[in-house]
């Protein structure tokens, strides 16, 4: 097993179009990182330039001690498990599972031991006489998984390997690939552009956009602290509501407001925004914070008139509006709402997230988002 | 019939229904057998009279044998192989075009499919302009070049002391020059239907060039490579022109110059034009029966999603 390091890690392809930006990131050994983002983020290449598949314009990987810019992907110990399977349809998955180990001229005894090792982890014992066209969709992954498995390799890269399974299939997998990571205690790279595979699977996530990292933490961090409003509208589901509002001062008392909310800063945020000078101030919130009740205290209120409610079970998925900007509530179902009715939603200070609406950074308490670009501001270990 | 299909319990309708015989599928068995008819009439009336006595053919039609299947004789066949592999018998022939034919067929198959590979999963700048210049030369008349490169030939010939023209190697060379850019143009639009992931995945596994062609690239192309290597050998089995201009005057001639040989403009030799025309439809049929069960529907099912 071996960590992985990303060092201004560049692709910019011939026409001028710049795939990933000056990525930095350090990927312990044993780690399960995601790597997340809209599709088009550089994600998936990025991996690849992780595995060799893609040349590297600029900047180092490492996997272990080695810089591995300049070999080939044979001499990388990766294994890598592709979104569409990438089986060998004419080999039987015995032969797909071994064919890695035949390569590297491993003794057959220990390549049948591995192959039907790794087969019963995966429960395809009874399939690997099978060609892949005999497999259904949930199998080929599981086919894809071993022949990475029996490899033993340093590293596991996994490029949106659930994204073909059906709902009920990706759950049961997803859970498959966190089991295999357990057990074998390896680094893993794992790209999806799924925030709750990446929130639900990864050890840390890395957000990523328009080939910049956004950010990197654990999920937690990144759920809580999201860095800037990119990261903070991704992460989570339903997405984060963001209302700008205008901040004004009256006799050294901050007020903001607009868009039919108000939010009464804590001591805290008063200083800040006192010290920022902002004139306005972009408010996130996510819909699960939302609550049917007056502000007592500090924090945002928001009127809102219902538009569509969904029944969830134990709880409703509220959509509405305040002032033409959308806003989404998950509130307790024993609350029944009617659409075209109007409420005031409530949510405390600390569950509020503030950005300054030029940059989109994080409004910090060291002021960090009035300055630098935001490849600089992320947190990569 | 349709009475009692139509009593049965409505779980046994289906199997029944196979059996039912619908005026379309009727009019569409009628006329398959008519156009199976139309094309098997001509090569039954060939194998009918090559094993009909000689002297027969102008006495009665070929379809008397249906009346009576006595006349029957392999005399014709036993009389053509006779003269052994001589120089311009129907076995010498037969060697001559095998000679020419399996080279030729195996070149074309084994090149056209590497400069596929390499068109489609390379990575060298200027593969579509060299595919497009491929495809230009498709359009290129055979005939036109024939006597060009005959010329062209014989100046190497003469330079080198070399025997090019009139041999075996340089029908060979012709016909490998004019088939490479369909068999090139064939696999390079099979190949570009299989998933470069797949080769990824070999790349990854620790497969070399050299690897993923044989053992990934190569198996998942044999159908294209089966119908490329039949149309070839057949098209080169087939040849009279080409081997008329670079073989005219070897003592070793194919089959086709060999038929052509015994054709007259008054009086033909058909009791050795057809005895000739099966020998030569036959090693076709074995080429033709040995890969066509290679054409496999669906090779790349299961690959990817």
């Amino acid at each position: 097993m071996a960590g992985v390091v990303l060092e201004d890690l560049t692709k910019r392809y011939d026409g001028g179009a710049l795939a990933v930006n000056k990525l930095n990131l350090d990927i312990r050994d044993g780690e399960f990182v995601c790597l997340v983002g809209p599709s088009g983020c550089g994600k998936t290449t990025a991996l690849r330039m992780i595995a060799g598949l893609e040349e590297i314009t600029s900047g180092e990987v490492r996997i272990g001690d080695r810089v591995v810019n300049n070999l080939p992907p044979r001499d990388r110990d990766i294994a890598m498990v592709f979104q569409s399977y990438a089986l060998y349809p004419h080999m039987s998955v015995r032969d797909n599972m071994a064919f890695g180990l035949e390569l590297r001229k491993t003794p057959k005894a220990q390549i049948d031991k591995a192959v039907v090792d790794a087969a019963r982890i995966l429960d395809l014992e009874r399939f690997l006489d099978r060609k892949p066209g005999q497999l259904s969709g949930g199998q080929r992954q599981r086919v894809a998984l071993g022949r990475a498995i029996v490899r033993e390799p340093a590293v596991f890269l996994m490029d949106e390997p659930l994204s073909n399974l059906d709902a009920k299939l990706r759950v049961q997998t997803r859970a498959e690939i966190a089991r295999m990571h357990t057990r074998l205690e390896a680094t893993m790279i794992y790209v999806t552009h799924d925030q709750v595979e990446a929130m639900t699977m990864g050890d840390r996530i890395a957000v990523i956009n328009e080939g910049v990292l956004q950010q990197a933490g654990t999920p937690k961090d990144l759920y809580e602290l999201p860095q800037n409003r990119f990261v903070a509208g991704f992460i989570g589901s339903p997405s984060m509501n963001f209302i700008d509002l205008k901040v004004s001062q009256d006799g050294g008392v901050v007020r903001l407001t607009g868009e039919g909310a108000e939010m009464r800063p804590d001591d805290t945020e008063s200083a800040l925004l006192r010290d920022l000078g902002l004139d306005s101030v972009t408010v996130g919130f996510r819909p699960e914070h939302l609550d049917l009740a007056t502000l007592s205290g500090p924090g945002l209120s928001v009127t809102v008139v219902v538009d569509v409610v969904e029944f969830l079970g134990n709880d409703e998925l509220i959509h509405g509006s305040s002032e033409g900007r959308d806003v989404v509530a998950i509130i307790n179902a024993d609350n029944t709402l009617k659409v075209g009715q109007s409420v005031t939603l409530a949510a405390p200070s600390r569950r509020l997230h503030l950005f300054n609406p030029a940059t989109g950074l994080r409004v910090a308490e060291d002021g960090a988002s009035t300055t630098g670009g935001v490849a600089n501001r992320v947190t990569t270990g | 019939m349709s009475v009692q299909a139509a009593s049965l319990p409505v779980t046994a309708s289906p199997r029944k229904r196979r059996f039912r015989l619908r005026p379309s599928r009727i009019v569409l068995n009628v006329v398959l057998a008519a156009v199976a008819i139309f094309w098997l009439v001509p090569a039954i009336g060939i194998a009918i009279i090559s094993l009909r006595p000689n002297a027969s053919f102008e006495q009665s039609g070929w379809w008397t044998v249906l009346t009576a299947p006595a006349q029957l004789t392999f005399n014709n066949y036993q009389q053509l192989f006779s003269a052994g592999f001589k120089p311009g018998g129907v076995l010498d022939s037969l060697t001559t075009s095998i000679a020419i034919t399996v080279p030729v067929t195996i070149l074309v198959t084994v090149i056209s499919s590497l400069t596929a590979y390499s068109l489609v999963f390379g990575r060298w700048r200027g593969r579509t302009l060299v595919f497009l210049l491929i495809v230009a030369m498709l359009v290129l008349p055979l005939q036109m070049a024939l006597i060009p490169i005959a010329s062209l030939y014989k100046v190497f010939d003469t330079s080198t002391g070399l025997h090019l023209f009139g041999s075996l190697i340089g029908a060979i060379i012709f016909h490998v020059a004019f088939g490479l850019p369909f068999g090139i143009f064939l696999m390079r639009n099979f190949y570009s239907g299989i998933p470069h992931d797949l080769l990824e995945a070999g790349r990854i596994d620790g497969a070399g060039e050299w690897t993923l062609f044989r053992k990934v690239v190569m198996p998942i192309g044999i159908p294209a490579l089966a119908s490329l290597a039949i149309f070839q050998f057949i098209w080169v089995w087939n040849d009279l022109l080409v081997a008329l201009i670079f073989l005219g005057n070897s003592s070793h001639i194919t089959l086709t110059m060999y038929l052509y040989s015994w054709t007259r403009a008054l009086s033909s030799n058909y009791w050795i034009i057809s005895t000739g025309a099966m020998i030569s439809i036959i090693i076709p049929l074995i080429v033709f029966f040995a890969f066509q069960r290679y054409f496999v529907r669906g090779v790349l099912a299961g690959a990817v999603k």
